[in-house]
């Protein structure tokens, strides 16, 4: 089944790019430490999910690019198309002449409306070209203006004209320092519109990112690529075929809905945090081996002291000894730094993967107290390595990951409100102050969910 | 000469005997060796317990897979079980023998009886034709049309979880997203599956050597691609093209107009009877009920219109849905052109209209219930004051 991806702004584009170069290489590595036929049948089942046929044999991306100013764009088209491995759709692309300055409310009331049927009509032509959809990725910018306005508003429209298809945004969470000013109102603004109208929002803290760029790669200059390159490589590794089930070696046929279905059923609950294991530059590759057992017990005590990678992780943080009711009660997990989880997804990629035990992810004391290990942790396997790595292991998890980023981002903005400040760029579009109360007090709800676990 | 005659079909009738009998048991699920039809003409005990294992197959439903609709235990039932099933089900048939009928439980006799048992049914109706629909290899691709059969079988038993202590309703949240989700995805499927059987349907137009159907089915395309790879005998060589008829439509047997007559009189003799009993009794009760006020009265008009309502609704259906006019169980699906017209078997916008009408009344019956619950969850608020409602997040 395949995924169609919407690319919004500059962020959108550009990581959306990295994105289906990580999926390519990766599904024609030939380092896969398979047979030859398995390798085949991973391969076409990436393509049929990420890329559509054209005659020349050229695989074209099942992509949809907008933005309201071509160069990047245009940046992003020709990248591809020079590989020669694969290339966006000559037709596929939206852009205007101008940008919409950074303004949320711009993008959402002004650019959104008036460009809705072209967009539209793009994503209505990559849909056809699928013979089964199983729903979206929209890929923008959390903060920004163009990604973040005209991103809520398609997401708004997907959610009214292809209501049955899953929708993920995979959304880019500002550096904590940004440089927009009104960043956290774009950002309360995107998560509670995007919280109405979108299934799954897969975060991707620029923070973090990061910090893996600087400590385990060692690239001294950290460009904007090398950190879409990393996010690449983590989405990458959540996505490509794996296992139906236990025993099985045939691959599942619909992730998205099946990452959905076991990690965001709940309304309340559709924040996703993402980690990987083992993430090292190509050099060091060479001379590392690892095993399971290892990058597993890394990869729980990641998940349980919130930490975004291998190095640097808090070993004293334990889960909790007694699981209490905790219906009213103020989290003292908080206090303890304890990561509580709702549910979890472990994919595992490589050689002599039905040997890894997975028992540590399976203690009941990791997870909140309505949901039973047995519902709440999942695991996918393939014995095809992914990206050269012999062994890698990626996490999703829908737990308090984004807890304390979200408390910050909700209070930076309602201070911010409670002056008045910059509120007029908003009104003057179309946003009241009405709209922003009603986004406060969502994501105020979110926040008491997520802590009341 | 006559009795020359006779003799002589007899001998033939004898020896055609061994072969029927053999073929019998290859057919028959569960079917019992030729020894065990010998023995049992004998009445020799010995045999009975396979017979009435025979019989019990033989008559309980089978689904339209083939697998037999077990209980989900999982188990064969006890042969006593089994025995009373067998009596109850031959006794409902209107089979006439008391001799069946009183014989014992634990199965340990009347093998002859039980032989005899078969024979009716087998003289009967298409017994055998009626199991080998079930469990025949299907050629085409099917849809079902009804879900009678499935509603008929008993289903599963529904797990239930005991909660020990207030249940977490954010569980039951999570729950429902999870069913929702599923949908979501058997949806997608579903399309998935329809728009494949759309290019095979076209691409193999005038594939098929039966002109009515004018293409193939993926059975049938996989058959012939795998013939062509010289994996299997052409089983399509074997089997005669399937003429597009729906499977065993259940046979209602002939009566004559007497009968019914008959039938009708007695009817009505019962809803006499029944009247008269009953309205001395609703009167008692009305009058003990009568005293308690316009409170009661109320009451009895809402109940009366809701039973109204659902009587209307079960009309609407019935009228609507045309169900007689239908046949049951699946049927194969065979892409015409627009213009096509005759032909035997149903039209899709037929089907469709058909579903969009049951579809209506559901929907009517969850508008109803879901009212009916904020009815009692507004009963219940009442009850506690200073409860504040917080609706979720939505549009």
């Amino acid at each position: 089944m395949s995924i169609v991806t919407v690319q919004l702004g500059q962020c959108g584009n550009q990581i959306g790019f990295e994105v289906f170069d990580a999926l390519y290489s990766d599904s024609h590595c030939p380092q896969g430490l398979c047979s030859k036929r398995e390798n085949e049948v991973y391969q076409a089942s990436c393509k049929e999910r990420f890329f559509s046929e054209e005659e020349n044999g050229v695989p074209i991306a099942r992509a949809v690019l907008v933005d309201m100013e071509p160069k990047v764009i245009n940046q992003t088209l020709s990248k591809a198309a020079q590989s020669g491995r694969w290339k966006y759709g000559q037709h596929s692309c939206f852009c205007q002449k101008q940008g919409s300055g950074n303004n949320w409310a711009y993008g959402y009331s002004v650019h959104g409306p008036r460009h809705e049927e072209s967009i539209m009509n793009l994503i209505q032509k990559e849909v056809e070209k699928c013979d089964c959809l199983s729903g979206f990725f929209i890929i923008m910018s959390m903060a920004g203006g163009t990604g973040s306005g005209l991103g809520a508003f398609v997401t708004q429209n997907l959610q009214d004209h292809y209501s049955n298809s899953l929708k993920m945004n995979q959304i880019i969470w500002p550096y904590g320092t940004g440089e927009v000013i009104v960043q956290n109102y774009n950002s309360i603004l995107t998560l509670s519109h995007l919280y109405r109208s979108s299934d799954a929002l897969l975060v991707h803290e620029n923070d973090a990112v990061h910090k893996i760029c600087a400590k385990l790669m060692n690239i001294k200059q950290i460009s904007f690529s090398d950190i879409n390159q990393v996010l690449a490589h983590q989405l990458g590794s959540v996505f490509q075929p794996t296992y139906s089930m236990e025993g099985s070696y045939h691959y599942r046929r619909n992730p998205l809905g099946e990452l959905m279905e076991n990690l965001v059923p709940h309304p309340e609950f559709k924040m996703l945090g993402i980690r990987n294991i083992p993430q090292m530059s190509e050099n060091s590759l060479a001379y590392s081996t690892f095993t399971w057992a290892g990058l597993l017990k890394h990869l729980r005590q990641m998940l349980i002291s919130n930490s975004k990678m291998e190095e640097g992780i808090d070993w004293q943080v334990r889960p909790p000894l007694s699981r209490l009711p905790t219906l009213g009660k103020v989290s003292l997990n908080r206090e303890l730094h304890f990561n509580t989880s709702i549910a979890n997804l472990v994919i595992l990629r490589g050689k002599d993967v039905h040997s890894a035990d997975l028992g540590g992810f399976k203690d009941p004391a990791l997870y909140t107290s309505w949901l039973a290990p047995v519902n709440a942790f999942n695991v996918w396997k393939t014995q095809r390595a992914f990206s050269k790595y012999e062994k890698s292991a990626a996490l999703v998890s829908n737990s308090q990951f984004l807890l304390k980023p979200l408390d910050t981002i909700v209070g930076k903005a309602w201070n911010m409100f409670a002056s008045k400040a910059y509120i007029h760029q908003y009104t003057k579009f179309g946003i009241e102050e009405e709209d922003f109360l009603d986004s406060f007090t969502l994501l105020e709800q979110v926040v008491a969910s997520y802590c009341n676990l | 000469m006559g009795r020359r005659r006779r003799r002589v079909d007899r001998g033939a009738a004898v020896g055609a005997l061994p072969k029927a009998i053999a073929a019998l048991s290859r057919t028959l699920p569960a079917g019992p060796s030729p020894e065990i039809f010998r023995r049992a003409k004998f009445d020799r005990p010995e045999a009975a317990p396979a017979l009435w294992q025979l019989l019990f197959r033989v008559l309980s439903p089978l689904s339209a897979d083939g697998a037999s609709a077990s209980p989900a235990q999982g188990e064969p039932p006890s042969t006593e079980a089994q025995v009373r099933a067998v009596k109850s089900e031959l006794r409902s048939q209107g089979y006439p023998r008391r001799a069946l009928a009183q014989l014992p439980e634990d199965g340990s006799q009347g093998s002859r009886e039980l032989l005899l048992a078969l024979a009716w049914l087998l003289a009967r109706g298409p017994l055998l034709e009626r199991l080998l629909a079930q469990t025949r290899v299907r050629l085409g691709d099917e849809i079902p049309l009804c879900e009678c059969e499935a509603l008929a079988r008993p289903g599963a038993p529904v797990p239930r979880v005991e909660a020990d202590g207030p249940v977490d309703i954010r569980h039951l949240q999570w729950l429902m997203g999870k069913l929702r989700f599923q949908w979501r995805k058997l949806i997608t499927s579903q399309q998935e599956q329809c728009a494949l059987l759309g290019k095979i349907h076209s691409y193999t137009r005038g594939c098929h050597s039966d002109r009515s159907l004018g293409h193939l089915s993926v059975a049938e395309t996989e058959l012939l691609r795998d013939a062509e790879g010289g994996q299997q005998d052409t089983v399509l060589g074997t089997c005669p093209p399937e003429a597009s008829q729906p499977t065993f439509v259940p046979r209602i047997p002939e009566r004559g107009a007497g009968e019914w007559e008959l039938v009708a009189r007695e009817l009505q003799a019962l809803q006499e009877e029944l009247r008269g009993a009953a309205e001395p009794r609703r009167a008692a009760w009305e009058a003990r009920v009568g005293g308690w006020g316009p409170e009661w009265s109320a009451v009895q008009r809402a109940s009366r219109e809701a039973v109204g309502l659902e009587l209307a609704a079960l009309q609407r259906a019935w009228e609507r849905g045309g169900a007689a006019a239908q046949p049951h169980g699946p049927c194969r699906l065979v892409k015409s052109d627009a213009g096509a017209s005759g032909g035997p078997g149903l039209r899709a916008a037929q089907v469709i209209e058909v579903l969009r009408s049951r579809e209506a009344c559901l929907e009517a019956v969850l508008c109803q219930l879901q009212r009916q619950c904020r009815q009692e969850l507004a009963r219940l608020a009442g009850a506690l004051p200073g409860l504040i409602w917080i609706l979720p997040p939505g549009r």
